[in-house]
C-alpha cells in the first residue's frame, strides 16, 4: 500500500515520525513533489483568498499525490503540548482538505490531543494502525520505533546544531518521490552543497566578520524554498550565517518563553517565541522572522518577539510577511538594506559606542 | 479600584447592574465611535483581528475616564482570544497607564464561566457576602434576557413595520428602560410594555419577509459598531434576521444546575458533524452546523468574520462543500470596510434570495398543478 505525505507544513518536523510508522506497517510512503509554481497555484484555486500561504500550498501537494498513492496521510494536531493549542488550520486539516479537494484519494486521519490523555492518544494510533493490521502488539512496536526515529531526529538537530535541510534529505531517501524534474533535483543538490558550506562557516563565521543572523519561523515557512523565495540562499550570499530554531535546545527555548510570555499558549510557540527571545539575548547581529501573511498565531507572537527586540533586546529585527504574490525584488530590497544596516552596526558597534534603534 | 470592561453590543447593561447592585466602583466606557477604532488599530500588532483593535480602543478610552481594573475574557481556547488579556496588558503597560487586568475565563474547558465571573466579582468587591452576589448576578442576567427577548421581537419586527425607523427608535428605548430599572419588578414590567407597544406598531399589509440567518463569529455578530447596523440594514431591505448567538444563551443560568454539562449548540454541532469533525475553536464550528442545520428554513445566511479570524476561514472554506445548499454571503470586518460596500453587497444577496424564493414558489406551484391532475 502506497501512503502519500504532502511536502508542507509540519512534514518537516514529523516525517521520521510518520516515515518509520508507515514502512513498519509495511506500506510505502511516497512525497509530494517540491513545492513548485503549478502546485502553489493549484492549491491557491481550490480556497478561500483569506487563507495562509503555507495551507494553500498544502493543499497543491494533496492535489499533487493525486493518483500517486492509495492514501494520503492528514493529521489533526490540537494539543502536542499540554495546554498548548494548535491554530485552527491543523486542527481542521483533514475536514479542510476533504471539502476543498473532493478528489483526493482516501484519507488516513489521527486526532493528537494530549489533553485528553494518553488512553486517548493510544487508541487514535491503534486506530491509525488498525488500517494495516489486527495486531495492536505490531502497532505499538511500530510506534516505538518511530518515536525514537523521531527522537533521533530532534536530538540531532538540537545536539549538533544541524538545520533541518542537512539531516531531511537523509530521511527522505528511503521514500518514494512523485515526479519531479531533472533540473530542480539538480538545484536541490547545488543548495544542498551551499548548506554544508554554511556549516563549517558556523564556528568560524563571526571571526571571518560575516553576520550571525537568526533566522525565526515556522519550519514550513523557512524551508519551502519556493513559498520564501529562497530566503536562506540569499541571506548567505549576502554573507549571512543562519541559525534557525531547531538549533536551539529545548530548554534554552523553554527559558525564552518563560523570559517573554510565562508559558506557551499555542502550539509551536517556540519556534517563534521561544527561538526568537534566545536568539535576541545571544551573540547575533540581528533576527528575522519569516511569517505567512494573515497567520493568525503569528500575529501575536512576532508582536512580542518584535516588542521585546525593540525595547528589552535593543537588537535589529525585520519581520518579512509572505504571500502568494511573486515579486522577489522587494524582498532582496529589504534584506540587503537590512544586512548592511547590521553590517554598519557591527562596525560602528566594535568600539563600545551604542547606536541602536536603526530597525524596525 | 474602579473596574472597566469593553463594549460588545448591548452587555454594559448587565454588566452596569450587577456592578452597581454590588456598589462596586466602575467606569463604562464611552460608546465605540470612530475614534475607539482608531485608537485600537494604531496600537494594536499588524494582523489583529478586529475585536482586538476595538476592545483596546475601547480600555483606553476607559482609563482616560479613569478605570484602573480592566475585565478581559481569556483563558484556553484554540483562537487568539485566549491571549487578547496579556498582549492588551503588555500594550497598555507601555503606554504608560497603570491597571491590573483581569481574566475572565470563557472557554468551556477551563473555568466554568459564570462561575469565574461570581469568583471575580467576589474579588473585586472586596468579598461582599455570596448570597448579594448571586442575586446581583441573576439581577443582570435578567436584563439581559429581557434585551434579548426584546431584540428578537425587533428583528421580526423591522421588515414587516410600515413606516420607517419607528421599531429603531422604540427599540432604542426599550433598552434605555431596562438599563434604568433599578428592580426585577420594573425589568419586567419595562419588558412587558415594549413588547406591547412593538405589537402595535403599523405592520405593511401582507408582508412576506426573507428568513435571512446571521452567524458567524460571536462579537462582530454581536457588536452593531463592528458590523454596521447590518442587522438594521437587512431589516430595511425586508429581511427578518434570524440568530443563534445571543449573550443570554451564553451565561445560560442553567449551566450552574447543569450536573451532564449539556452543551445547548450541540445539535448544531451534530449537524456539523458530516463536515467538519473537530472543535476549531472560535464560533467555526458552529458556523457551518447552522448552514446544515437551516438549510430549508433559513432563506440565506450572512456569514460574519473578522479579517484574519482562523476558525471562520476554515468554516468559509468548508461551507460551499456541503450537500445542504443555500446562499452564504461571507462578509469580513476589519477596520478598512466601508458601509456603502456592506450596502451593495447586502442588497444584491437579498435580491437574489427574492428571485431564489419565487423561482422556488413557481417550481413548487407546477407541481402541485401535475400532482392535482
Amino acid at each position: 500500500m502506497r501512503i502519500g505525505i504532502p511536502r508542507a507544513l509540519l512534514y518537516y518536523q514529523y516525517l521520521s515520525l510518520w516515515k518509520t510508522f508507515f514502512q513498519e506497517m509495511g506500506c510505502e510512503v511516497v512525497l509530494s513533489s517540491q513545492t513548485n509554481k503549478a502546485i502553489l497555484s493549484g492549491g491557491t484555486s481550490r480556497v478561500v483568498a483569506e487563507t495562509c500561504l503555507p495551507v494553500k500550498a498544502y493543499c497543491g501537494h494533496v492535489i499533487d499525490l493525486k493518483g500517486k498513492c492509495d492514501f494520503i496521510f492528514i493529521p489533526s494536531l490540537t494539543r502536542t503540548e499540554k495546554n498548548a493549542t494548535n491554530c485552527s488550520k491543523f486542527i481542521a486539516l483533514p475536514d479542510m482538505v476533504k471539502a476543498v479537494v473532493p478528489q483526493c484519494p482516501p484519507l488516513l486521519e489521527i486526532d493528537i490531543d494530549v489533553n485528553k490523555g494518553k488512553r486517548e492518544l493510544y487508541e487514535q494510533i491503534y486506530g491509525l494502525g488498525r488500517h494495516f493490521t489486527w495486531n495492536p502488539l505490531k502497532v505499538k512496536n511500530a510506534f516505538v520505533k518511530a518515536w525514537k526515529a523521531h527522537k533521533d531526529y530532534t536530538n540531532l538537530l538540537s545536539a549538533r546544531r544541524l538545520g533541518i535541510p542537512q539531516v531531511l534529505p537523509e530521511i527522505e531517501k528511503s521514500c518514494l518521490q512523485a515526479e519531479q524534474n531533472p533540473a530542480q533535483g539538480e538545484q536541490q543538490v547545488t543548495s544542498g552543497r551551499q548548506d554544508a558550506g554554511c556549516v563549517a562557516a558556523t564556528d568560524s563565521g563571526s571571526a571571518r566578520g560575516s553576520l550571525a543572523i537568526g533566522l525565526i519561523g515556522h519550519p514550513y515557512m523557512l524551508y519551502d524554498d519556493f513559498i520564501n523565495h529562497r530566503l536562506r540562499e540569499r541571506l548567505e550570499k549576502l554573507g549571512a550565517v543562519l541559525r534557525t530554531p531547531e538549533m536551539v535546545s529545548r530548554e534554552d527555548t523553554q527559558k525564552a518563553i518563560v523570559k517573554l510570555v510565562g508559558k506557551s499558549y499555542w502550539g509551536y510557540e517556540d519556534e517563534i517565541v521561544g527561538a526568537g527571545g534566545h536568539y535576541l539575548d545571544s551573540q547575533v547581529d540581528g533576527v528575522i522572522a519569516a511569517v505567512a501573511f494573515g497567520c493568525g498565531p503569528d500575529s501575536l507572537m512576532i508582536d512580542l518577539v518584535a516588542r521585546y527586540a525593540r525595547e528589552k533586546a535593543r537588537k535589529p529585527f525585520l519581520n518579512l510577511t509572505f504571500d502568494e504574490h511573486t515579486g522577489e525584488a522587494g524582498i532582496l530590497t529589504r534584506l540587503e538594506a537590512f544586512t548592511d544596516m547590521l553590517k554598519r552596526r557591527k562596525s560602528a558597534l566594535s568600539p563600545p559606542v551604542r547606536n541602536d534603534g536603526l530597525a524596525s | 479600584m474602579k473596574l472597566t470592561f469593553p463594549h460588545m453590543g448591548n452587555i454594559y447593561v448587565p454588566m452596569r447592574a450587577i456592578l452597581s447592585e454590588l456598589d462596586i466602583d466602575h467606569v463604562i466606557p464611552p460608546p465605540i465611535t470612530a475614534r475607539t477604532l482608531s485608537l485600537g488599530v494604531k496600537y494594536s500588532p499588524e494582523g489583529i483581528c478586529i475585536p482586538f483593535k476595538i476592545t483596546l480602543g475601547c480600555f483606553i478610552e476607559a482609563l482616560e475616564s479613569g478605570a484602573d481594573a480592566l475585565l478581559q475574557a481569556g483563558g484556553m481556547g484554540t483562537c487568539r482570544l485566549g491571549r487578547y488579556a496579556m498582549s492588551q496588558e503588555q500594550v497598555l503597560k507601555q503606554l504608560g497607564y497603570k491597571f491590573e487586568m483581569i481574566i475572565l475565563g470563557v472557554h468551556n474547558e477551563a473555568d466554568n464561566k459564570l462561575v469565574g465571573l461570581a469568583k471575580i466579582i467576589k474579588k473585586v468587591s472586596g468579598g461582599a457576602p455570596w448570597s448579594k452576589i448571586i442575586s446581583a448576578i441573576g439581577f443582570g442576567l435578567l436584563k439581559q434576557e429581557m434585551l434579548d427577548g426584546i431584540e428578537k421581537k425587533v428583528q421580526k419586527m423591522r421588515p414587516v413595520e410600515a413606516g420607517r425607523g419607528s421599531v429603531e427608535k422604540l427599540y432604542r428605548q426599550a433598552v434605555k428602560a431596562i438599563d434604568e430599572a433599578g428592580d426585577t419588578k420594573s425589568v419586567k414590567r419595562a419588558k412587558q410594555e415594549y413588547m406591547e407597544r412593538l405589537d402595535s406598531v403599523p405592520v405593511t399589509p401582507g408582508a412576506d419577509p426573507l428568513i435571512v440567518g446571521v452567524t458567524g463569529e460571536f462579537y462582530v455578530v454581536l457588536d452593531p459598531f463592528c458590523n454596521m447596523d447590518m442587522e438594521i440594514e437587512l431589516g430595511k431591505l425586508g429581511a427578518e434576521v434570524r440568530r443563534y448567538t445571543w449573550v443570554s444563551s451564553w451565561t445560560q443560568f442553567r449551566s450552574f444546575l447543569n450536573p451532564f454539562r449539556k452543551e445547548p449548540k450541540e445539535p448544531i454541532r451534530r449537524a456539523a458533524y458530516p463536515y467538519l469533525r473537530r472543535d476549531i475553536g472560535g464560533d467555526g464550528w458552529e458556523s457551518v452546523g447552522e448552514k446544515v442545520l437551516h438549510s430549508k428554513d433559513y432563506d440565506g445566511i450572512v456569514h460574519l468574520l473578522p479579517f484574519t479570524c482562523l476558525p471562520e476561514i476554515i468554516a468559509q472554506n468548508i461551507m460551499p462543500s456541503t450537500k445542504e445548499d443555500i446562499p452564504v454571503l461571507s462578509i469580513t470586518c476589519d477596520e478598512q470596510m466601508g458601509k456603502a460596500g456592506m450596502l451593495t453587497r447586502l442588497e444584491a444577496f437579498t435580491d437574489l434570495l427574492k428571485r431564489r424564493r419565487r423561482e422556488r414558489r413557481k417550481v413548487a406551484g407546477a407541481d402541485g398543478n401535475i400532482s392535482g391532475h
